[in-house]
């Protein structure tokens, strides 16, 4: 494994780090099931693209997109951030205050397509299908972009936000406004009922998770530099919900497991799989298809055999708990 | 102005289609509780099913009869070894709609490999143009429309006059209360499924019919509009469904008259969600699409 | 303060509330006494449950008028009247069941430095001192109910009876000043009927308005000041078990079946 290899699965594991975490917060901790939260990883990595690149016009128009401007790090990572939490704001205002939580979510997959379906057929704004591409990443004018350097350099600026989000999530999920947001996921009547307001909460950890995703989004397309709609289509979220269910709802720890042994695992272990097999040569959609069928078993297995993940979510013992009951009588007898 | 009476006309047409779609779909949730997300990708697979048969020189009117067959079987084993064993481990509504839509990935993936990437399309012969009044529709756009018609009669009989219809009324309201009163649920919940199955599998091949071409990705999009009649009309309300097929059918053809063919969905969605700001419950609602947020 | 300058706390003018072309409640008017224990009785499907949904917001009402403490909250919503100390309880468990035992009272703390996004953002230094005394006062609750020793439980694992004592200190968390209780001592153990009896009278003499509804009739006669009956969405009488006794078409319709 040479180390080009090695920093695209470091900043790749990153950004699915980060997303595992901000869609934990949403799902997970909250119970919000964001079925578009690749739109807001989306949307971060094209304000982050528009941020840092030339005007369209610099490079003989041979695509076409707003914005252009040219600023440099970090405000484009700042500016994809904000954007998914601004996304967040419309978004959340129409689907999270009044619908029932599957309504939410069939609501929340619906704008994920269309919002797809909408950025590959305006051309003029984000340069529709083909998307946009040679989206300078931080500091490329310095450092040249192909050297090692650089590929430290970038996981180098990559870690620090692993580390942050992951001081904000928890945070929150230690702290009784966590408590609150769990009380809402177990039973939104009832945390009404002591004084709850449950939209306040759902839209202030869908804005959170929009500024997370945003981030993430960002810094996917400083380095692979490219963003078209086909990397953002609806089943890719599914994809985190699975690392999230399978690394454990609720549970920090595990939604970073998740990120690690979902997409970070799937895309290794289809490196691994040979052109050929016995002389057999697959069909070249079979494994790619076989991957998200895999995907889906996945989702379906451990909902049916282990819904609480690998790492269930934790359960909190304050200090000066008495001793339980079974441990007493164990040791007195 | 005629350019809008042609439109119309493949108004007509799609109300047919994405109602007989979406009073399946609905009726799935009406009865059994269940969002169904893996409705377009069953839809899809018929109209595979159908394509094969069509190509092996079958009429697709026949093949149609093979869809909607494949449709029941499909939807009714989905429903028999995924949805239903779920729902009775007790898993709760955002559960089942990620099941639906793993399940939804799961048989796309499948599909995929079997039929390809490309696009497929059906061999129909149109038969003569009928013209009324600078509606100009082909045979076959009208045998569209009667087969949804016929269907939509069928279905309203069925929910009106029959014992089964009445059975499935009950199970909707209350499954528990009609289970106690001696109405055999799980049999009812098969039938459901089987017959919902169906027009899924007849939605499928009228939708192919429709639009030209499909493919395995066409999926989603019917799903979207789908969803979008079955809101718009209230969820679970097969006469809603209708209805709301009927608006968005109309619309989104007149749309893409007006501004471009590819913002349909866009125009759905739109009605979508001034359905979902302005009344939540639906056109028709009367129960269980929304419950008291605070 | 003296009685008479003293107005109700709670009280609901002609309420109404229609659903699907019922009239589950009425037009209700009742002037809940402050300070006192009220039962709420009647048959089922008289529209008491409904008729405490409404009173709480967590129902909105069709028509009529709600005031509490001088104030119209017939347009506020849930959270808002549980905030100002108009708290409610259900008569199905809804325990939190993935929060431990004392997470279910801690939650319901109405004033905590780390219940926002920003004081939680600012870390436990931050808002532990307002923890600290929370975690004592939910602890002197559980040891007052006998349920010290499953603190650290999930709240999902405990009995019908224990989620119904749950909900109620939960409740107590929020220092309530009325107190909608609905069916409180349904499914729950006879030894913890009495304590949660002594507990209702206990509260009483601390000033507490409670309204309940209860179908055991001899808890009402022992418990509650006074009584008032429901009957297919209206109130048909109030007043003490012992006149209401008196009353024959109240008797009929509800008391003796």
């Amino acid at each position: 494994m040479n180390s080009y290899y090695a920093a695209t699965l470091a900043v790749y594991a990153a950004v699915d780090i980060i997303a595992c975490i901000a869609l934990n917060l949403q799902f997970g901790v909250s119970g919000i099931v964001n079925f578009s939260f690749i739109v807001f990883q989306s949307i971060g990595a094209y304000t982050a693209a528009v941020l840092s690149m030339p005007p369209d016009t610099a490079n003989g128009a041979y695509q076409v997109y707003i914005g252009g401007f040219q600023l440099p790090f970090p405000i484009p990572w700042i500016g994809g951030a904000i954007a998914g939490g601004l996304l967040a704001i419309p978004v959340g205002l129409v689907v999270l205050r009044k619908l029932r939580s599957d309504y939410q979510a069939i609501s929340l997959l619906v704008l994920s397509v269309i919002a797809n379906s909408v950025i590959m057929n305006a051309r003029t704004f984000l340069n529709g299908a083909a998307g946009i591409a040679q989206v300078p990443g931080p500091f490329s004018d310095q450092v040249d972009p192909l050297s090692q350097t650089y590929q430290l350099l970038y996981v180098g600026l990559t870690i620090p936000c692993v580390l942050l989000v992951w001081l904000v999530a928890s945070r929150i999920v230690n702290s009784p406004f966590g408590r609150s947001l769990r009380a809402m996921r177990e039973h939104e009547v009832a945390a009404t009922a002591i004084g709850k307001n449950p939209v306040q909460l759902k839209m202030t950890i869908f804005i959170v998770g929009g500024v997370i995703a945003g981030l993430s989004g960002a810094i996917l397309v400083g380095y692979i530099a490219v963003w078209a709609p086909s990397e953002w289509l609806y089943p890719e979220t599914i994809i985190l919900f699975a690392a999230v269910i399978v690394g454990g709802r609720g549970n920090n720890v595990g939604a970073m497991l998740g990120a690690l042994l979902v997409p970070v695992g799937f895309f290794e272990v289809t490196r691994l799989i040979p052109a050929t097999i016995g002389g057999w040569v697959p069909p070249p959609n079979l494994i790619p298809a076989m991957e998200w069928v895999a995907i889906g078993l996945l989702i379906i297995g451990f909902l049916w055999f282990r819904p609480e993940g690998v790492r269930p979510e934790p359960r909190r013992v304050f200090g000066g708990a008495p001793v339980p009951e079974d441990l007493v009588s164990a040791g007195s007898s | 102005m005629e350019l809008y009476v042609a439109a119309l006309g493949f108004g007509l047409i799609s109300v047919s289609v994405i109602a007989i779609a979406a009073v399946g779909f609905t009726m799935q949730f009406g009865i059994t509780n269940m969002i169904n997300l893996a409705y377009g990708e069953v839809m899809i697979v018929c109209a595979y099913v159908a394509f094969y048969v069509n190509r092996a020189g079958v009429n697709v009117w026949a093949a149609m009869i093979a869809a909607a067959l494949a449709g029941a079987v499909l939807s009714f084993l989905l429903n028999r070894f995924l949805y239903a064993p779920f729902q009775r481990k007790g898993t709760n509504l955002i559960g089942m709609v990620i099941i639906s839509l793993a399940a939804s990935l799961i048989l796309a993936n499948i599909l995929l490999p079997i039929v390809g990437y490309d696009t497929s399309s059906y061999q129909v012969d149109q038969g003569p143009l009928l013209r009324w009044n600078g509606l100009v529709l082909t045979t076959a756009q009208i045998a569209i429309i009667v087969v949804a018609v016929l269907l939509m009669l069928a279905i309203h009989g069925l929910l009106r006059y029959t014992r089964l219809g009445k059975a499935m009324r009950a199970t909707a309201a209350n499954p528990i209360l009609a289970r106690n009163c001696g109405i055999p649920t799980q049999r009812v919940i098969d039938m459901v499924w089987l017959l919902t199955g169906a027009l899924c599998g007849v939605a499928g091949v009228v939708a192919g019919m429709n639009s030209e071409n499909f493919a395995v990705a066409s999926g989603a999009a019917y799903l979207i509009t789908i969803i979008a009649a079955a809101v718009l009309g209230g969820a679970g309300q097969p006469y809603g469904a209708m209805i709301g097929a009927l608006i968005i059918g109309i619309v989104t053809e007149l749309s893409a008259a007006a501004i471009a063919p590819e913002y349909k969905e866009v125009v759905a969605f739109t009605i979508l969600v001034l359905v979902m700001v302005l009344r939540p419950q639906g056109l028709l609602a009367k129960r269980g699409a929304l419950a008291a947020a605070g | 303060m003296p009685a008479a300058l003293n107005p109700s706390l709670l009280v609901a003018e002609d309420v109404h509330r229609h659903f699907e072309g019922m009239h589950a409640v009425d037009g209700v008017s009742i002037e809940v006494p402050t300070g006192k224990i009220t039962g709420l009785i009647g048959p089922n499907g008289a529209g008491k449950s409904t008729f405490l949904a409404v009173l709480a917001g967590t129902l909105p009402a069709s028509e009529g008028t709600i005031v509490y403490d001088g104030q119209d909250i017939t347009r506020m919503p849930a959270y808002a009247r549980a905030r100002r100390g108009l708290v409610r309880t259900f008569q199905l468990p809804s325990e939190f069941a993935r929060l431990t035992v004392l997470e279910n009272l801690l939650v319901a703390a109405p004033k905590n430095r780390g219940d926002s996004l920003w004081g939680a953002l600012r870390g436990k230094g931050y808002w532990m001192v307002d923890e600290q005394p929370l975690i004592d006062q939910a602890r002197g609750l559980l040891k007052r109910f006998g349920m010290t020793a499953k603190e650290s439980d999930y709240a999902g694992t405990m009995s019908g009876g224990q989620k119904r004592l749950i909900e109620i200190m939960r409740a107590l968390m929020l220092k309530p000043r009325v107190l909608l209780l609905d069916e409180p001592m349904s499914g729950v153990h006879p030894s913890i009927v009495e304590e949660i009896h002594h507990y209702l009278q206990e509260l009483r003499r601390e000033g507490l308005t409670i309204l309940m509804v209860e179908h055991e009739l001899h808890l009402v006669e022992r418990l509650c000041d006074s009584v008032v009956v429901m009957a297919q969405g209206k109130v048909i009488g109030s007043g003490t078990m012992a006149t209401l006794r008196q009353q024959k078409e109240i008797v009929d319709a509800y008391l003796v079946g």
